[in-house]
């Protein structure tokens, strides 16, 4: 007898080794979990909610734990019956148990692969509860038609489509903020709500939809926002398209702005859209900056002492890899000569983000950073070696080694080969227990501090 | 040593005639003297009525469903003849994967060796219309069904659907798959429905093992519920399932088919228009034509 292993495997010209994020389902449950009041309820085989939660959650600084996320969250859990037989009756069951038992104002229906492939009838299943006044929405987010970002998104556009209530009133102190997608930035809670306080000192309530602090009733009201600001170049800016489509709130897209510098940016740019006067947004820099370099301070005569304008790499995606080299090279003078993008990207998007990103000076020789695009962790090591291998024949080849690698988990290796320092910063985060820290605003740039020059002297 | 339990699976497109060519066979292969076990592979569950008084059965996807796991006899039935009747069943159309049941249905018979059980000689897998996925390949495929039979008239479609199923056989014949054991031509009557199944089976390098006319005994016994075996013995139709039967039995050797591309089917069955429309116009004789 012969089996699929007795056939010839294809040519692996696909294959991408360790990737820095999990499939649309992960990044979709990621989020659901991070809405306030919401149930998530899988569609799914076995096997995927258990994944995430040790997988993926776990890798997002230790996040598994939850109401009704990890491994307490209802699922359809389809087996072979309901493969053959159509999962909706499945479905149904789970839904109305769902609703019945667990205490949540929005249940939220996320497919996987499984009832993706058989056509099971979720839109159908959701409908029929719907109609009944129930509060239950869907999202498609089988994993072989997207990674976590795409779940991301297709999470925020069911929210806008079904969630969030047409024609609410007008609110003009109200803004909507997206753009980072929960677990997928480990440090989604903080950097959502070190943008908050940041929108509170320019005098606006910030809706951010995930996390402690959201609210279910002001997501629900949330087209009667003055403006919607995507705290990204890539993600969510689809959904802010359709945002715009479906109630006429206008968007924005600004980068995560990490420590000060980038946040002076974005207050003034954040401040000019919401049209609050040039003055006030610079009295606030002023007073907010004095305080943050009171702090900064504190670490000046180590920072000579160390001779702490060192070369870096930076790995990360979209989002992480250009705030963090900003914030080395602008706030505390570093050098990231390397800036390694590790999103799976089309041409168009790589464009867009050399477009607006790399225009900085703070390479070796006062050349321009390197960004380099690269999916597959595995091939990471050879565009370091490029980068800095490729000049050793040189008599006067660089003296310096990079002095620090800013990744993720996955770049142990690469930092200890290099003899540098390790952050982790970007998914997989799998050494540190991250709850509410945050790297955006003031604040969060001084705890980025800490945490950088803490990796300096970790050994000590 | 156990013997070598014979199993062949009949194809074709939905409503040629697979079913009630197969309970044909199945019930002139008792009559031989075989012990024969039918397996419907179709969500409608029907192939098996004729040899059952025209009632259904029990499926094994219904019963693993209500139960949890089946039992031989919670899924074989004695038809006419004593032909074991077994109905892989499915989901109701437009829901769930069918082709993934066929998968379940069979690992079940496979599981409670009921071929073995039973001492069956001869095992007939009547399979659903196209080779639409992967499901309703299992049949030909992992070394089930040794022997392939289509059945097909002289219609484009049903030749069309044979075509598509010679390149299923053809994918998986290095891998130990099934081979085609030949055409069953279906509802010859006309001489050019017998060229152009002739001409078929000479381009894609196989052969026709049975000829099997039109025939109106054939719907006075499926109107009784049986097969024309049981309903007219000794009428001439039961006569060409006796012999289909006796050939399939004596059936050995299968062949890869050599199908055609999409293109050469269509320039081939473009040739075909032709001759019959200069048939038709009185340009050339019917006998020249073909």
């Amino acid at each position: 007898m012969t089996s699929i292993l007795d056939e010839p495997l294809p040519p692996l010209v696909s294959a991408l080794e360790r990737p820095r994020w999990s499939c649309a389902l992960g990044g979709a449950l990621a989020a659901v979990g991070a809405l306030p009041r919401t149930i998530p309820v899988m569609h799914a085989g076995p096997g995927c909610a258990s994944n995430f939660t040790w997988m993926q959650n776990g890798s997002g600084g230790l996040a598994t734990g939850g109401y009704c996320s990890g491994l307490a969250m209802p699922g359809s859990n389809l087996q072979d019956s309901e493969v053959v037989f159509g999962g909706h009756e499945r479905l149904g069951e789970e839904l109305a148990n769902a609703i019945k038992i667990m205490d949540g104002d929005l249940y939220f229906v996320l497919t996987g692969c499984v009832p993706e492939v058989i056509g099971d009838d979720v839109d159908a299943v959701v409908a029929e509860y719907a109609n009944d006044g129930k509060p239950v929405v869907f999202a498609s987010t089988a994993g072989f038609k997207g990674n976590s970002y795409f779940g991301y998104e297709q999470v925020l556009k069911t929210l806008f489509k079904s969630v969030v209530e047409k024609g609410a009133p007008k609110q003009n102190d109200l803004v909507n903020v997206w753009g980072v997608p929960p677990t997928q930035d480990v440090f989604w809670r903080g950097n959502l709500q070190g943008v908050a306080r940041l929108l509170q000192l320019l005098g606006f309530r910030a809706n951010y939809f995930f996390g402690s602090g959201a609210d279910l009733d002001l997501i629900k009201k949330s087209a009667g926002a003055r403006l919607n600001i995507v705290l990204s170049d890539l993600y969510g800016i689809e959904a802010a398209e359709l945002f715009k489509e479906l109630h006429g709130v206008d968007f924005i897209s600004t980068p995560l702005p990490f420590g000060a510098a980038a946040t002076e940016k974005f207050l003034r740019t954040v401040g000019a859209a919401l049209k609050v006067s040039g003055e006030a947004v610079e009295k606030i820099i002023d007073a907010e900056g004095r305080r943050h370099y009171e702090y900064l301070e504190g670490l000046l005569e180590v920072f000579n002492d160390m001779e702490a304008q060192r070369y870096a790499i930076v790995i990360g995606d979209a989002n992480y890899a250009f705030a963090t080299a900003d914030f080395l090279a602008e706030d505390l003078g570093f050098l990231p000569d390397l800036i390694a993008v590790t999103d799976d990207l089309t041409a168009e998007k790589r464009e867009i983000l050399l477009t607006k990103r790399s225009a900085r000076v703070a390479g070796r020789y006062g050349e321009k950073s390197q960004v380099v695009f690269i999916a597959d962790g595995a091939h990471l090591t050879e565009a370091v070696d490029d980068t800095w291998r490729a000049e050793s024949w040189k008599k006067y080849h660089p003296a310096k080694r990079p002095a620090i690698v800013v990744g993720s988990s996955l770049d142990r290796g690469l930092a200890a080969a290099l003899g540098a320092a390790h952050l982790t910063v970007a998914f997989p985060v799998s050494n540190r227990a991250v709850l509410n820290r945050g790297y955006t605003g003031y604040d969060g740039g001084l705890t980025l501090a800490e945490d950088v020059i803490s990796s300096f002297i970790a050994a000590r | 040593m156990s013997k070598e339990i014979k199993q062949i699976a009949i194809y074709g497109k939905g409503g040629i005639g697979k079913s009630t060519t197969s309970s044909n066979i199945s019930a002139a292969l008792a009559k031989l003297g075989y012990k024969v076990m039918q397996v419907g592979c179709d969500p409608k569950s029907d192939s098996t009525n004729t040899l059952r008084g025209g009632t259904y059965i029990p499926t094994v996807l219904d019963t693993l469903r209500a139960k949890g796991k089946v039992t031989a006899d919670e899924i074989i039935f004695t038809g006419a003849g004593g032909v074991y009747c077994v109905e892989a069943g499915g989901p109701a159309p437009g829901v769930g994967c069918a082709g993934r049941g066929i998968i379940t249905a069979v690992e079940q018979l496979k599981q409670l060796r009921v071929f073995e059980n039973l001492d069956i000689d001869i095992v007939l897998y009547d399979v659903l219309g196209d080779v639409v996925c992967g499901g309703f390949a299992v049949p030909i495929r992992e070394g089930i069904a040794k022997h392939v039979f289509t059945v097909t008239s002289s219609d484009f479609m049903a030749i069309y659907a044979a075509n598509n199923l010679f390149a299923g056989i053809k994918k998986y014949s290095s891998t130990g798959g099934a081979l085609l054991g030949g055409i069953i031509a279906n509802s010859i009557n006309a001489p050019y429905s017998r060229a152009i199944v002739d001409d078929f089976a000479a381009r894609t390098q196989t052969q026709i093992v049975e000829y099997v006319p039109r025939s109106v005994t054939v719907t006075q016994a499926e109107l009784q519920g049986k097969t024309v075996i049981e309903a007219a013995p000794d009428s001439a139709q039961a006569q060409v399932y006796l012999e289909l039967a006796e050939k399939i039995a004596k059936h050995t050797d299968s062949k890869t088919p050599n199908p055609m591309s999409v293109e050469e089917l269509h320039q081939w069955a473009g040739s075909w228009a032709e001759k019959l429309l200069k048939i038709e116009t009185g340009e050339v004789a019917p006998k020249d034509g073909i």
